[in-house]
Parts: structure tokens; C-alpha cells; sequence
């Protein structure tokens, strides 16, 4: 059962052993329809995975305007909570980010891809990953023949530890802070180019070498790729940190040949994307990237207020109602 | 155990509830979360602790705010009343499925203010705060705070660094400020004085002289982190936060069991 919501609805997607719970954001064409679930005529569909341990909200709740956006555009949008995360159950190890970088939820977010392309007759769906999840969307899309396409916010390739040393900690705040530190940033910075330089640019042994497998192989097969890149501390535009290997430089080679891949920069937001700046353009930058290789008719208004959340008036049906939670209350599939 | 989400109609929003079912609850917990990006950062113990309830027969209801996470209406139009308004007509919601369960309410930080003053008003069976603040300024300030810090590490630096202390005053002098995505604006920052636990929830000492309902305030160390601020993102949140959880079980079914004997009491 699905509540009765215009705008969003809550689902499960519960096949295969595993209940993932999601929110379902509306084309506007579908929103007076309570048979959303066999309408959507064959549309491109967004399916929006977490960041790290974050909900399927994201920071600043920024993965649901992003996926309000894109509904009004005429893409029906999910967002969905992987196993152990957000509201979906699941067991959760200590060694989890360790986990995420060796695609252990590839296999499932597959399924999952599957089971909901199925479900809501999509044509496909386009993964959008933040971070952690753009890592697990790579993986996905290398094993999953229902994934059009991707986009990923600040991916990573390297494999780094989820606790920074006491002592590195310290010694980085102490770089911030004391002009003798910043002094002894820069150096430090400089010997890291010198020595990336020294090793002719090659790969660096932390690489995260089967994740740069997976994206070969999605990149190879010429899937549409967005890749968007908030500023690095003390770099610009796509570049790295000075003395830092340049992935994005590597992963764009990479997909040469066959690739579409469009790497943009995005100015004044930082790596969650979440202040107004990031989240705008975010938003702008992936509509036009999906009106370019996903044109689709777009049936609704774009969402042009600058707050991030739609008017709850217009968003929402009457049908539910305080009395009518027990009736209403849903989660338990369709 | 069945878990229900869905929404609930308050007047100019929908909240988002989840509701974890059991049979023949021996009772029933009314979960007030924490603010706006606390809410995220919380998020996996919260409903640990949700579902470790239910599996000793305990039903809980947890919800989103208004404006914050899965629930609609606007943030930056939300009001401290809005909040507690919204919480006086899920709690009695909750309360009319089974007058004859007892509903506690359990509050963490924000959520601990919101329900300390229900409780106050004589709603509810029993009480569990979990850092529960003076006022929902200490809220604000606190995460303001750690923004401030984080910002540090994540901007570029130079002209774009602001201490808290600029935010703070920014916020005095009517201005908005942007904290992980959440617009604050000056009438919140101000209104947020107003919003104060009540001074017999303050701690135990003040409790013991207050009301005769179960009362427990629990103030937390960093080791709940992230039920607390503080901890390391993508870390903290997978750690085994049994030791917690089985200590305030433990303080709920002694306290059932009282509630019990009580209403046995009067039946006889």
C-alpha cells in the first residue's frame, strides 16, 4: 500500500530479501493519478543514493529538492535508504567505507534498479551519487544493464581512512591557523608536486584500482556521465590541491575514446553541495545535462522559488488527514 | 516488527511518521528528535534505538519536523510554536489509538525542550530526556558552533572563514545565515530565548520534588556521538550504542512495572 501524497510518495521496493525504503517524487502529469505505478509511460526515472551514513535526504535536506526539481522537469524520481541506512534495515559494520570502496552495495542497488525500472515500466534510470554514493554508483552501473547513465557529485578514487590520526589532525589544524603553518603548507605542497612530478604522474598506490575498473568499463560503453566537482581546499575549478594526483585529468583519459562524460566545476558551494549556491546549480547543471541526453517532454513548472521545499498546499492531497493514519500509514510495499 | 512510515496532517504541513508496530504493546514512546541538521547526523542510533524498543514490546512513533528531512512544509517559515504544536497533535493522536497504554515521551536535545514542555502541561505518562538544554538557543549556538568549525575545514579559507562569533552577530543584526543547508533567520534566532525547558525538568535534583509520573534526564557524552555533536562523520554512527540503550531499557521497565502495580492498585 502507497499513501495517497500528489507530490511524494512513500514506497517500498521489497524484492529479492531486502525492503528498501523510498520516497517516490512525482511527474506532474501523475500527481492526480492513484495508479502512478503503471503511468509513467516509459520515462527515464532518477534514482538518488545516500551519501556515506547520511538519510536519503542528504544534507540540508538538498536530495529532496534535487529530486522535486527533476520530477517537475518529467522525471520521476526516487530516493532511496541502502540497507542499514536512513529507514531501510540492515546491519552496518565498522568497517562500512571500507565496504562502499569495494562496491558492496553494487550488487544490490542492481537488483534494485531492476526490480524498480520494473515496476514503474522505466525506460531505464540515471543513478545520482554524492560522495560515498557516487562510488556506489559507479559500481552499480558496471553491473547493471537497467543504468542510463550518471551523475556523480565529488567522487572519490583513492582509498582513505574514515578516521584522520590524532596527530595528522592536529598538525593540519595548526597548518590553518598559525601563519608558520600556512607557510608550511605551501612547502609541503610544493614537495608533493615535485615528487608527483619525480614519479612521472603515475597512479598513486592508494588508488582505488577496482573502482577505476568500473568506471573504465561504464565510460567505455559510452554512458552519459555528470561528474561535478565542488572546490577542493586550496584549489579551484577541477584541479586538486597542489601536490595532489589529478583524478579527474586521469579518469577523463580514461573514457577518451568512447566516453561522454562532461566534468563541471561548481564554484561557492562546498562538498556537500548544500547551501543555496551548490544546491541551484546542482540542480541546473543536471537538468540541462538530462534535456540533453534523456530529452523528455517536460510537463511541469520548474521549481523557480529560491526556498528548497515546495509549498505543502499545493504538494500534498487532502486525502490524508490526521484520523486517517491508521488507513494511511504506509511503507509496507505496494 | 512492522514499520510504518507515512504522513500526518498538521495544519499547513504533512509530517513524516514511522510508526514500529508491535502486538500488545506494554507500552508506547513518542520519540521528539533533534534540530534541523542534528536530525541527519543522529539519524542511524535514533532509530536503533527505535527499534530496539519495539523488540521488547514497546511501540514507538518517530517523526520529522516540519520543513526538516522527510516531512513538508518550509523551514524558514517555521516557528518554535509550529514545532510545538505540531508535537501537542501527534501526541495526542498517539495517545487516542490505546488510552489504556501508557505513551512516555522521549526528547533528544531540541526534541527534549518540545517535550519537556508537553509533559509539563500534564500530557504523557513518563519522560525520558536525553541532553536536554536550558533553551532552544543553546541549540542553535551549539550547532553554529560546530558549522563554524566544519566550514573552516571545508572553504578555501581567507575572507570566506567566519568564527562563529560573526554568525552570531550576523543573526543579532537580522541577518540570515546558512547552516548545512538550513536558513536561519534572525526572528528564529531570537525567538529560540523564548523556547526554555521547563525549570522542573532542569536535572533529577529539580524532578524529585516536581511530578509524580516517571521522570529520567540523561545528559550524554561525547560517547553517543552523534546523538550529541561531535564525533567523526561516516564513523561514530556504526558503533554499538547498546551500553545506552540497555541502561534507559532498563529505567523504562522498572518504571512500567511501577506504572503497573499502580494501576493495579486502583482497580482492586
Amino acid at each position: 500500500m502507497i499513501d495517497t501524497a500528489n507530490l511524494r510518495q512513500l514506497i517500498s521496493l521489497d524484492g529479492n530479501g531486502t525492503t528498501f525504503q523510498g520516497t517516490y517524487h512525482r511527474v506532474p502529469d501523475e500527481r492526480d493519478s492513484s495508479q502512478a505505478e503503471v503511468n509513467v509511460k516509459s520515462s527515464l526515472g532518477i534514482f538518488f543514493l545516500n551519501s556515506l551514513t547520511l538519510p536519503r535526504a542528504a544534507t540540508g535536506d538538498s536530495a529532496i529538492y534535487w529530486a522535486d526539481s527533476f520530477a517537475n522537469c518529467g522525471y520521476p524520481s526516487f530516493r532511496f535508504d541502502l540497507p542499514g541506512l536512513g529507514d531501510t534495515e540492515g546491519e552496518l559494520s565498522l568497517d562500512f567505507l571500507d565496504f562502499i570502496n569495494s562496491g558492496g552495495f553494487s550488487s544490490i542497488i542492481a537488483l534494485k534498479v531492476t526490480e524498480l525500472t520494473r515496476r514503474y515500466n522505466l525506460s531505464g534510470v540515471v543513478l545520482v551519487g554524492h560522495c560515498a554514493g557516487a562510488v556506489s554508483a559507479i559500481y552499480a552501473a558496471a553491473s547493471s544493464e537497467h543504468c542510463a547513465g550518471l551523475v556523480l557529485l565529488d567522487p572519490y578514487f583513492h582509498l582513505k581512512q574514515a578516521v584522520r590520526p590524532w596527530i595528522r589532525e592536529q598538525i593540519s589544524t595548526w597548518a590553518r591557523r598559525s601563519s608558520l603553518g600556512r607557510f608550511s603548507s605551501k612547502i609541503y605542497d610544493l614537495a608533493g608536486d615535485l615528487w608527483l612530478s619525480a614519479k612521472g604522474n603515475s597512479v598513486p598506490r592508494n588508488a582505488n584500482f577496482p573502482l577505476l575498473k568500473s568506471w573504465k568499463q561504464v565510460a567505455d560503453a559510452g554512458l552519459p556521465i555528470l561528474l561535478l566537482k565542488a572546490p577542493s581546499l586550496k584549489a579551484s575549478g577541477v584541479k586538486p590541491r597542489q601536490g595532489e594526483f589529478d583524478y579527474l585529468s586521469y579518469i577523463a583519459s580514461m573514457a577518451a575514446r568512447k566516453g561522454r562524460v562532461t566534468v563541471t566545476a561548481i564554484e561557492g558551494t562546498d562538498h556537500s553541495f548544500a547551501n543555496r549556491v551548490g544546491r541551484l546549480a546542482i540542480r541546473q547543471h543536471t537538468e540541462n545535462w538530462l534535456q540533453t541526453h534523456f530529452p523528455q517532454a517536460i510537463s511541469g513548472e520548474p521549481t523557480l522559488n529560491s526556498s528548497h521545499r515546495t509549498e505543502d498546499t499545493t504538494t500534498i492531497s487532502e486525502a490524508n488527514s490526521m484520523t486517517s493514519i491508521p488507513v494511511d500509514q504506509t511503507g509496507g510495499g505496494n | 516488527m512492522v514499520e510504518q512510515a507515512g504522513y500526518f496532517r498538521v495544519p499547513g504541513a504533512h509530517l513524516y511518521t514511522v510508526l514500529h508496530r508491535v502486538e500488545a504493546p506494554v507500552a508506547r514512546v513518542l520519540l521528539v528528535g533533534p534540530f534541523a541538521s542534528e536530525r541527519h547526523n543522529s539519524y542511524i542510533p535514533w532509530v536503533r534505538w527505535a527499534r530496539y524498543l519495539a523488540a521488547r514490546q514497546i511501540e514507538v512513533l518517530r517523526y520529522d519536523h516540519r520543513g526538516i528531512g522527510e516531512s513538508t512544509g518550509i523551514f524558514e517559515q517555521a516557528t518554535f510554536s509550529d514545532w510545538s504544536e505540531d508535537l501537542t497533535l501527534l501526541a495526542e493522536w498517539f495517545k487516542d489509538q490505546f488510552p489504556d497504554v501508557p505513551v512516555l515521551f522521549h526528547g533528544l536535545e531540541f526534541g527534549a525542550i518540545l517535550a519537556g514542555r508537553l509533559f509539563h502541561q500534564g500530557k504523557g505518562d513518563g519522560l525520558l530526556l536525553w541532553s536536554a538544554p536550558a533553551n532552544a538557543n543553546q541549540v542553535l549556538r551549539s550547532t553554529l558552533m560546530r558549522w563554524a568549525r566544519l566550514e573552516q575545514l571545508l572553504l578555501k579559507g581567507g575572507d570566506e572563514r567566519k568564527s562563529a562569533a560573526d554568525y552570531i552577530r550576523q543573526l543579532e543584526q537580522g541577518g540570515v545565515v546558512e547552516v548545512e543547508g538550513y536558513e536561519w533567520s534572525s526572528s528564529l534566532w531570537h525567538a529560540s530565548f523564548g523556547l526554555e525547558l521547563p525549570a522542573g525538568l532542569a536535572d533529577m535534583a529539580a524532578v524529585t520534588s516536581g511530578p509524580s509520573k516517571p521522570v529520567r534526564i540523561v545528559e550524554l557524552g561525547k560517547a553517543a556521538a552523534p546523538l550529541v555533536k561531535g564525533g567523526t562523520p561516516g564513523f561514530d554512527e556504526l558503533r554499538d550504542f547498546d551500553w545506552l540503550y540497555s541502561e534507559n531499557m532498563n529505567w523504562l521497565s522498572a518504571e512500567l512495572a511501577s506504572l503497573k502495580g499502580m494501576a493495579s492498585d486502583r482497580h482492586s
